[in-house]
């Protein structure tokens, strides 16, 4: 324990007020001071910021981690995700449930199950006495020999650090960047390099830069997506623990681009090292005049500040992170208008995830081709997955795009645990469903994976083998769209639940086609109308399974027997 | 007059007719216009659209998913379909849905003036299939005890109007949003009674409400009285602001009041008094003659030719005994024009004072 007494309330609304996406931070100096929100300092807050008291309330009750009780930030709060339910989460949410123990949605840990947090800290551990507190899984060297990008310095050991990032070239791309390069030079080679967005939506990366930098209005901004909320992703916290300058580096190359000085990183509440890591290299960036302004003393200015947001899934999707760091409450936003013209604080704004933005120094020092030269069959660059679940090597790879399924899961990955078949994966974390059977002859690549009725989006790919219900797979997966429905739209909040309810026998026909017409009814009405793309995505949950897995949804229904073999 | 030509010149193809339409204006509000009936639980044309309820979705072509018509600006040579077969039996299932989530359909009209909304389109798509059964969605409030408005979550359907039309029209803020996702709960700061809260007891959250989740505790009182509910359209007696009402009515009842929608001055708004405070029209201390006051304090009740008569001597003696600058005159904010106009004659002209206001201006 600290010797120092406690900020007052008066000094905490005085660090944070006059900063730029003040609310979350504020909070969390008040959480993390009391160990829970009261009610007075929610009023202090509300007067503080001039947010209305009930608009406040109601989005503090919005995120899962925020605690109105007592106590709340100290009791343990287990991961029971997709993941993490095959390797003991529930038994050990049970375990510490003494402790006041609350399940959490995946945390982001599925190559090294199970996470735990607590207070300020997450440990991992399969049972209560085996928690630890342990840093990220360091990414194996490439298993194919392959080329990479993104991954290609990040086993150096102090790589972390300034010196250490600089030792390989860290920060050579900003500084021809700066001092050789227009930003319309810039804008030009991302685009011929093909980059495009590797949160999932593949948006290429050069065409919305280009939006950002004609876009009137100022001051623009480069919007960090760190909320890394998809289960069975864990990508963006291998690069932030272990390589977070190049995430710098790559937000300043942006902000050069795009003429935006000022960059947020928005980071899930769940990575708290992660949250120390980056504050950690942010003020050694600044220190040695990376960041901040006349970087590398020219006239080039950018700031980056750190948000951590309060566990909601939905706040990956951009127009809710653009509202929960204005600190609204965090639904998604109608589009048109696009974050490019109507960002934060309805300025023009480019929002990237964390793999986008670290691909681009490799790609300014290297070159638009040799990025391009980096995938397969005519696929430029490569993707970062992140493998969990039934399989023998999980953890993160860099691949090329076009690679073939099969080589990643046997070649790379070892394949499935010594006397087991695969039985499905899923794709795009859980957002893609299952693949299965002959499907999995496919290559990691949108077209290809589109092609089998589902989508790469972020990369995470969940491993089930044959001794799996995948009934109860797409029930567990079902609950957490129900948990992270935001609740706006009418098709999500009411269908993600109905399907849920349906995948556990809580309700629903007993009549097998009775059973699939509501379920399919329910997904198409979800596709078609859904308000944002959680809502959209969650029935290739129910449409994989009925697809792939007709005898256990027939066993299920029927016979009500678990499908366990 | 280039507003007339720019309005000339924009037309998009609404079910297979050519349509004119202005730069900013949505496929709704333009389909509006042209009486088509598109379905909508979350709209309220005096609030900023929402797009939740997503029954309003129709086809563009070139556009792969349907659109929330309510969101999306008309744009020139966009051609839209607002009842094709499969959009159709989208809403369907949609309300199908939401039937699934309450506790009933059929409401009361006395709960509130947007109450019948539900229940009409679900006639309408003949959504009481009964599918998709599962866990009822929001919590009714049965510890609130203020007298004017219920809170009956169990049929809520989380459309937020209440949220925003206490935010957007009336800047109260008093209602919010709780958890997420199904769990939503619309309630106020910490969870608390609505006197405890922001709410000034306006009452638009209950007349915009389109299930009645929310609604008028006073005129519900009415609900067993036998006959028909009778509307009848008049100005808020109160204030000077000249507020659109509708007096609802049973047999010569009044039995509650709710805002008009289209009345000039207030569009849908009223206060805490012309909403609610209509109970002393037909109450049995209200007074029907004037009452004078005797030596001993208690009052007598007389004839208007004596009262007046009492009350000029006073004035008199009065200017007689302090001057001109001892009368002073309040104007009722409920009078008319003509009279408030009598009244600072009389005070100015009969005592040549100008120490005459008006209680609006308080």
């Amino acid at each position: 324990m600290s010797a120092h007494a406690a900020p007052s309330t008066a000094d905490l609304v005085a660090r944070w007020r006059d900063e730029p996406a003040p609310l979350l931070p504020l909070l969390h100096a008040l959480h993390d001071r009391d160990g829970f929100l009261s009610e007075d300092a929610l009023r202090a807050v509300s007067q503080a910021l001039r947010i209305p008291l009930a608009d406040l309330f109601g989005t503090v009750t919005f995120y899962h981690h925020f605690s109105r009780e007592p106590g709340g930030l100290n009791k343990p709060r287990i991961c029971t995700g997709n993941v993490c339910c095959l390797h003991g989460g529930n038994e050990l949410l049970a375990a510490l449930k003494s402790q006041g123990a609350t399940a959490m949605p995946c945390a982001g840990r599925c190559d090294e199950p199970v996470p735990v947090l607590r207070g300020h800290e997450q440990l991992v551990g399969t049972s209560a006495t085996s928690l630890a507190a342990k840093p990220t899984p360091l990414p194996a060297p490439n298993p194919g020999g392959c080329e990479e990008c993104i991954f290609e310095s990040i086993r150096e050991p102090g790589r972390a650090t300034l010196e250490g990032y600089r030792r390989t070239g860290g920060y050579e791309a900003l500084s021809k960047a700066v001092r050789e390069m227009t930003p319309t030079q810039l804008l030009a080679l991302v685009t011929e390099s093909k980059l495009a967005g590797r949160g999932g939506a593949g948006f290429p990366t050069g065409v919305k830069w280009q939006a950002v930098a004609d876009a009137p209005g100022q001051p623009k901004s480069i919007v960090c997506n760190a909320d890394e909320g998809e289960p069975g992703c864990f990508k963006d916290r291998a690069i932030m623990d272990y390589d977070p300058h190049a995430l710098l580096e790559g937000m300043a190359l942006a902000g050069f681009a795009t003429g935006a000085p000022r960059g947020f990183i928005y980071l899930r509440y769940e990575y708290p090292e992660t949250f120390r890591i980056l504050e950690r290299a942010i003020a050694e960036a600044e220190k040695a005049g990376l960041l901040g302004v006349n970087i590398l003393g020219g006239v080039f200015n950018f700031t980056i500040h750190l948000r951590r947001g309060a566990g909601a899934y939905i706040c990956g999707e951009e127009g809710s992170l653009l509202n929960s760091l204005e600190g609204k409450h965090p639904f998604p936003r109608n589009k048109p208008p696009f974050p490019v013209t109507h960002g934060f604080e309805n300025l023009p704004t480019a929002v990237n995830n964390v793999e986008t933005l670290a691909s681009v120094p490799p790609i300014v020092r290297k070159g638009a081709a040799w990025y391009r030269g980096l995938g397969r069959n005519a696929h430029a660059g490569t993707k970062l997955i992140s493998l969990s679940g039934d399989i023998q090597h999980p953890g993160n790879y860099e691949v090329p795009i076009g690679l073939p399924l099969k080589t990643l899961l046997h070649d790379w990955a070892g394949g499935p645990q010594t006397g087991r078949t695969i039985q499905a994966v899923t794709m795009a974390g859980l957002s893609g469903g299952f693949l299965a059977g002959d499907a999995l002859d496919c290559t990691l690549d949108e077209p290809s994976i589109r092609g089998k009725g589902s989508f790469l989006g972020a990369g995470g790919i969940i491993v089930f083998d044959d001794s799996r219900d995948m009934v109860a797979a797409a029930h567990a997966a079902m609950e957490f769209f129900a948990h992270e429905s935001c609740g706006k739209c009418f098709p999500c909040r009411i269908g993600t639940q109905r399907l849920t309810e349906r995948l556990n026998g809580e309700a629903g026909p007993s009549d097998l086609a009775a059973w699939t017409q509501e379920v399919r009814d329910i997904g198409t009405v979800m596709r078609a109308t859904s308000a944002c793309g959680l809502g959209m995505a969650a029935p290739f949950v129910t449409d994989s399974l009925l697809k792939f897995f007709p005898e256990q949804v027939d066993n299920y229904v029927v016979s009500k027997e678990p499908n366990n073999r | 007059m280039s507003a007339t030509a720019t309005e000339r010149e924009l037309t998009m193809t609404l079910d297979g007719e050519a349509v004119g339409f202005r730069a900013g204006e949505t496929i709704y509000q333009v389909a509006q216009r042209t009486k088509k009936s598109i379905p909508t639980l979350c709209y309220d044309e005096r609030l900023e659209a929402f797009g939740a309820c997503r029954l309003c979705v129709v086809e563009v072509d070139g556009v792969k998913a349907p659109v929330a018509s309510c969101t999306t600006k008309a744009t020139a040579g966009m051609v839209v379909r607002t009842d094709s077969p499969i959009i159709e039996k989208y809403r369907k299932t949609l309300l199908e849905l939401v039937v699934s989530e309450n506790r009933e359909v059929d409401v009361s009209p006395l709960r509130g003036f947007a109450s019948q909304e539900f229940t009409t389109l679900v006639d309408r798509y003949g959504a009481r299939t009964g599918r998709f059964k599962g866990r009822q969605s929001g919590t009714s409030n049965k510890t609130d005890d203020n007298p004017f408005i219920l809170r009956d979550y169990d049929l809520c359907i989380s459309c937020y109007r209440c949220v925003r039309v206490c935010a957007e029209q009336e800047g109260d803020y008093a209602i919010t949003m709780m958890n997420r996702g199904f769990g939503t709960q619309i309630t106020t700061e910490f969870n608390g009674r609505l006197k405890d809260s922001a709410c000034t007891f306006c009452g638009q959250c209950v007349q915009t409400c389109p299930t009645g989740a929310l609604a008028d505790k006073k005129a519900l009182r009415a609900a067993d009285l036998p006959g028909e509910i009778a509307k009848t359209r008049t100005i808020c007696p109160y204030c000077g602001v000249g507020c659109s009402v509708d007096l609802l009515t049973k047999g010569d009842r009044l039995i509650g009041v709710q805002p008009a929608m289209d009345g000039p001055a207030n569009q849908g708004a009223l206060c805490i008094k012309g909403q609610f405070a209509f109970d002393f029209v037909q109450h049995d201390d209200r007074l029907k003659k004037p009452l004078v006051r005797q030596p001993d304090g208690s009052f007598k009740e007389t004839e208007w030719d004596e009262a007046l008569d009492l009350a000029a001597a006073g004035f008199r003696r009065s200017l007689k005994e302090h001057g001109r600058r001892s009368i002073y005159g309040i104007a009722s904010g409920r009078a008319p024009h003509e009279a408030a106009y009598s009244m600072q004659k009389f005070i100015r002209a009969g005592f040549g004072t100008h120490y005459i206001d008006n209680c609006s201006r308080a």
